[in-house]
C-alpha cells in the first residue's frame, strides 16, 4: 500500500479523491487536508509517499508548499487540478503525474501504475525547489505571509519555528531547514537564522562567540563554526 | 453735410430783380424758408440715389468697423461723386447756386475718418473751384474743410469708444450743421468783395445749414435702417441653421444611415426651401428628396458630374445654373439646373457629399449657398459625436460579452467535481445542483436587452451562490436582506452576480476561516442601495477595480445616469463592501 496525503480546499474534492483512491485499492490514505499550512504539518509528522495536491488553494497554492517541505521528507506529487492555467505539462519532469477534476478513474489508474513503477524502482523525487519570498505563518485563524525584507531572525524552540520581524513574533510550520536551503537567511546558530539586512552590531565575546544585535535591538547568539560565514558575508 | 454752398456766380450782382440783395426789400426770412423747400426738393434726388447706394452689393458687403484698401477707395468715389452731384443739383439765387455739396464730404469723414474726408471734400473742392465765380476759392477751401470737420468726428467717435454712434443721425446733423456755419464764416473771410459775401450769406445761411444737415441725418438714417434689415436677415438666417442643427442632432444620434440620410436631406430641404437635396457617399445616392426624385433612385450611382468632381477633388463644387449648368445625367426631363456639392467630412475623411440643387427656373440664392456650406460642416460634426457614442457603446457591450462569455473554467469543472462527488451520497442535491448550474449558465448566455429586474439578478447570482455554497460547504455562509418591495426594480442586467463571484473569487476562497457574503437591498433618500459584503477584506490587496467590475460601473453610468454606479470600502482582513446605487424608481430603457 502507498501511503498517500490529499490535500484540498474542497471538502467534496476531497471526498472524491478519497473514495477514487480507495477504489484502486493499492493506496492507503493518511490524511486529508484543506490547506497548504495543515498540509505541511501533516507531511513533517505523516511523511506520506505521496501528495494528490490541488494547485489552487487559499493562502498558500501547491507549488509553494512544494518549496517548503524538507527535501529528505519529499514525497511524490501528484497535481490535481480544474483547469490547467499553469501548462501542467511543464512540470512533468518535476513532479510525478498531473490529473484534471473531474478525475478520471482509468487515467487514474494510469497514474497510481506510474507511482509503483518510480517507488519500485526507488527513484527519488527530485523538485527544482524555488526561493521561498514569504513565509506562511499561523495568526489566530488567519495565515499571515512575511516577507523576507521583514523578517529579523528565526528561531526554533520546543514549541516550533518562530520568525520575529522588528514589532512581532509569529509561528511557522516551514522548517529551519528548509528556509536556511531556499532563502536568503544565514545561520548563525543551531537554532538560529538571521537577516544579515537586520544585523545592526556584532558583539565579539572570548572564545569565538559572538552575539548579534538586530536593528529593533534584539540579542541572538552566534556560534563559533556559523560567525566565520557570517564575517566573510560581511566582508570583515 | 452739406453743402457748400455757393457755387454762386456772382459776378453780376442782381439789379432790381425780386429781392434785392443790397437793398433787402424782400423779407430775408422768407426768402430763406423759400429756399429751405427748394434745398431739400434738390435733397431728395440725393437720397434717392443714397437709397439706391445701401441696395448695391457694395454696400452689404461693407462693415464699419473694419474699412480697408479697396472699400475706402470705393466709398471715395461714392461719397465724391454724392458731393459733386450735390454742387451740380445746386438752386440757382441769381447767380449764385446753393447746394448741397456737403453732404458727401462730411458724411465721408464720419463715416471713413479725416483722411477719407478729406479727400472727398479736396475733390468736390478742387471740382467746385474751376467752376469759378467769387466764391470759387472759400467754396472749395471750406468743402475740404467739411470732409476734415467730419474726419474729426469720427476720431473723437473712435477714440472715446463710440462706434455705435458713426451712423447715428443726430451726430450726422450736429456735424453738417457745424460744418456749415464754418463754411460761412470762411465765405465771409474769404471772398471778395465783402459786402456782396455779406449779402450772400445772409441769403444761403439757413436754407443751406437746415437742409445739409437735415440731408445729411436722413442719408446716415437710410444706411442704418439697411444694415438693421441686413442683420435682421442674419438673425432669420442664424435661426435656420440652429433649427436645422437642432433638428439633425436627434436624427444623426442614430448613426450615419439610408435611413437618417433621408430624414436630414429632408429637414435641409424644408428648412433652406430649395428644389432637391441629396445626400451621398463616396459612391452611391444614400438620400434624395425633392424634385426629380423620380428618377433620382436611393441606392443608385453617383450619376452628377459636379458631385464626382467634389469627391475627387475633396473640395466644394458649386454650378449655380447661370454661366455653369448642372445638367441631369438620368433624365432629359430633369427640372433641376443648378447644384451645390459640399463634401461631408468627418475627422479629416471624406465620407460623402451634400448636395443642394435648384429647378432650371429658380436661382440658387447665395444665402442658401452659405447656409448649405454652413450645415454640412455641422453634420460632420454630428456624425462624428454619433459615431463616438455609438463606438463607446459598442466597446461596453462587446466587454460585456466577453465578460459574460468568461466562463470561469475553474468554477466550472470544480463544479463539475463537486457534484460528481455529491451523486455518490445525495442523488436529488446533486440533481438539484444541475438545474441551478444549467439556470445560471442560461443566464449568462442570454443578453437580451440592457436591463433586468433586481429579481432576475437575484435568481442570477443564487443559482451561482447555491453551487458555490456546495463547494465549500460549511467554510461559505450567506446572509441576505433584501427589501421586498424593490424586487421588480430594473438595473442594467448582469450587475450583481460578477460582484459576488469576485468576493467569492478574490475574497472568500483565499481565506483559511470562515467565510461570510451578505447581500442586502434596501432604500435610502433618492436612491437604492444594493450592498455585497464579504469577510476576506482583500480588496486592498488587488487595488484596483478588475476588468469585470468596470465594465459593471461603467454600465450602470451609461444606463442609470453618471450620479449613481459603484463604492468599494475595505477594511483590510475584515471586510470588503461593494456598494451598487441606483435610481430611487430603477433605471429607465433607453
Amino acid at each position: 500500500m502507498i501511503r498517500a496525503l490529499i490535500v484540498d480546499d474542497e471538502l467534496h474534492a476531497r471526498e472524491e479523491m478519497e473514495a477514487l483512491l480507495a477504489e484502486t485499492g493499492t493506496i492507503e490514505i493518511v490524511g486529508s487536508c484543506g490547506n497548504g499550512i495543515d498540509a505541511l504539518k501533516m507531511i513533517n509528522k505523516l511523511k506520506p509517499e505521496v501528495l494528490f495536491l490541488d494547485i489552487q488553494m487559499p493562502v498558500i497554492n501547491g507549488f509553494e508548499l512544494l518549496n517548503m517541505i524538507n527535501a529528505d521528507i519529499m514525497p511524490h506529487v501528484v497535481f490535481v487540478t480544474a483547469y490547467d492555467q499553469y501548462s501542467l505539462k511543464a512540470f512533468e519532469e518535476k513532479t510525478l503525474d498531473y490529473l484534471l477534476k473531474p478525475v478520471d478513474s482509468d487515467r487514474l489508474a494510469k497514474t497510481i501504475a506510474k507511482l509503483q513503477q518510480t517507488i519500485v524502482e526507488n527513484r527519488p523525487p527530485v523538485y527544482e525547489t524555488e526561493e521561498i519570498l514569504r513565509i506562511p505563518c499561523l495568526l489566530g485563524n488567519r495565515i499571515k505571509l512575511i516577507g523576507m525584507l521583514e523578517v529579523e531572525y528565526i528561531a526554533t524552540s520546543p514549541s516550533g519555528v518562530n520568525v520575529v520581524t522588528a514589532e512581532h513574533e509569529y509561528f511557522t510550520e516551514v522548517t529551519l531547514k528548509v528556509l536556511e536551503e531556499r532563502s536568503p537567511l544565514l545561520r548563525c546558530h543551531k537554532q538560529f537564522l538571521i537577516n544579515v539586512d537586520s544585523i545592526s552590531e556584532i558583539i565579539l565575546h572570548e572564545g569565538g562567540l559572538a552575539k548579534i544585535q538586530t536593528r529593533s535591538g534584539k540579542m541572538i547568539p552566534v556560534s563559533r563554526r556559523y560567525l566565520k560565514v557570517i564575517k566573510k558575508k560581511l566582508l570583515l | 453735410m452739406v453743402l457748400s454752398y455757393i457755387y454762386c456766380t456772382l459776378e453780376n450782382p442782381p439789379d432790381g430783380l425780386g429781392p434785392s440783395i443790397n437793398g433787402f426789400d424782400m423779407d430775408i426770412f422768407t426768402f430763406s424758408i423759400h429756399n429751405i423747400f427748394a434745398l431739400l426738393q434738390q435733397m431728395s434726388i440725393i437720397l434717392v440715389i443714397a437709397y439706391l447706394f445701401t441696395k448695391s452689393p457694395f454696400f452689404r458687403s461693407f462693415q464699419i468697423q473694419t474699412l480697408h484698401g479697396r472699400q475706402l477707395l470705393s466709398l471715395y468715389l461714392i461719397f465724391s461723386i454724392f458731393s459733386i452731384l450735390g454742387t451740380y443739383f445746386g438752386l440757382r439765387i441769381y447767380d449764385a447756386i446753393a447746394n448741397t455739396r456737403a453732404i458727401g464730404a462730411v458724411l465721408a469723414g464720419i463715416i471713413g475718418g479725416p483722411w477719407l474726408g478729406l479727400a472727398v471734400g479736396l475733390t468736390s473742392g478742387i471740382h467746385r473751384f474751376f467752376l469759378g465765380g467769387f466764391t470759387a476759392l472759400s467754396c472749395a477751401l471750406s468743402t475740404t474743410v467739411e470732409g476734415m470737420v467730419g474726419g474729426l468726428v469720427h476720431l473723437y467717435l473712435v477714440r472715446t469708444y463710440q462706434q455705435h454712434r458713426l451712423l447715428s443721425p443726430l451726430v450726422a446733423f450736429l456735424t453738417t450743421m457745424l460744418a456749415e456755419c464754418l463754411q460761412m464764416v470762411i465765405i465771409l473771410l474769404l471772398s471778395e468783395p465783402f459786402s456782396q459775401a455779406v449779402a450772400l450769406v445772409r441769403i444761403i445761411a439757413l436754407p443751406m445749414i437746415l437742409s445739409n444737415s437735415a440731408g445729411a441725418a436722413i442719408f446716415v438714417s437710410i444706411i442704418r435702417d439697411q444694415r438693421k434689415m441686413h442683420d435682421d436677415l442674419g438673425v432669420i438666417f442664424s435661426a435656420k441653421a440652429l433649427k436645422m442643427a437642432e433638428k439633425t442632432v436627434a436624427i444623426l444620434g442614430r448613426g450615419f444611415t439610408m435611413d437618417t440620410a433621408k430624414e436630414v436631406a429632408s429637414v435641409i430641404r424644408d428648412e433652406t426651401g430649395v428644389g432637391a437635396v441629396a445626400i451621398t457617399d463616396k459612391d452611391k445616392v444614400l438620400a434624395f428628396v425633392g424634385l426629380g426624385s423620380d428618377h433620382h433612385l436611393i441606392g443608385g450611382k453617383i450619376s452628377s458630374a459636379q458631385t464626382l468632381k467634389a469627391i475627387r477633388e475633396d473640395r466644394i463644387v458649386y454650378a449655380d445654373g447661370g454661366e455653369k449648368k448642372w445638367r441631369c445625367n438620368l433624365s432629359d426631363s430633369c427640372p433641376l439646373g443648378s447644384i451645390l456639392c459640399v463634401p461631408l467630412r468627418v475627422d479629416n475623411e471624406l465620407i460623402g457629399t451634400i448636395n443642394l440643387l435648384e429647378p432650371k427656373d429658380k436661382l440658387f440664392l447665395v444665402t442658401n449657398k452659405s447656409l448649405g456650406e454652413g450645415i454640412t460642416k455641422l453634420l460632420s460634426d454630428q456624425i462624428l459625436y454619433a459615431r463616438y457614442i455609438e463606438q463607446k457603446d459598442l466597446l461596453t457591450k462587446s466587454e460585456l460579452q466577453l465578460a459574460q462569455a468568461q466562463i470561469n473554467p475553474h468554477f466550472l469543472f470544480n463544479t463539475l467535481n463537486t457534484i460528481i462527488a455529491i451523486i455518490r451520497k445525495d442523488s436529488d442535491r446533486a440533481r438539484d445542483l444541475l438545474m441551478h448550474l444549467s439556470n445560471f449558465f442560461r443566464k449568462n448566455l442570454k443578453h437580451t436587452g440592457d436591463l433586468a429586474t433586481l429579481e432576475d439578478e437575484l435568481n442570477h447570482t443564487n443559482s451561482y451562490l447555491v453551487i458555490e455554497k456546495a463547494r465549500f460547504e460549511d467554510k461559505l455562509q450567506l446572509e441576505m436582506d433584501i427589501d421586498p418591495s424593490l424586487l421588480s426594480l430594473k438595473m442594467p442586467v448582469f450587475t450583481l452576480q460578477p460582484i459576488v463571484e469576485n468576493a467569492i473569487k478574490h475574497g472568500i476562497s483565499n481565506i483559511l476561516g470562515q467565510g461570510l457574503i451578505r447581500l442586502s437591498a434596501h432604500r435610502e433618500p433618492g436612491c437604492v442601495r444594493i450592498t455585497v459584503e464579504d469577510n476576506a477584506g482583500n480588496f486592498v490587496e488587488r487595488n484596483k477595480k478588475g476588468l469585470g467590475m468596470n465594465i459593471v460601473e461603467k454600465r450602470i453610468k451609461n444606463l442609470c445616469g453618471g450620479g449613481h454606479g459603484l463604492d468599494i470600502s475595505c477594511i483590510p482582513q475584515k471586510s470588503t463592501v461593494i456598494s451598487i446605487t441606483i435610481p430611487e424608481e430603477g433605471c429607465k430603457d433607453a
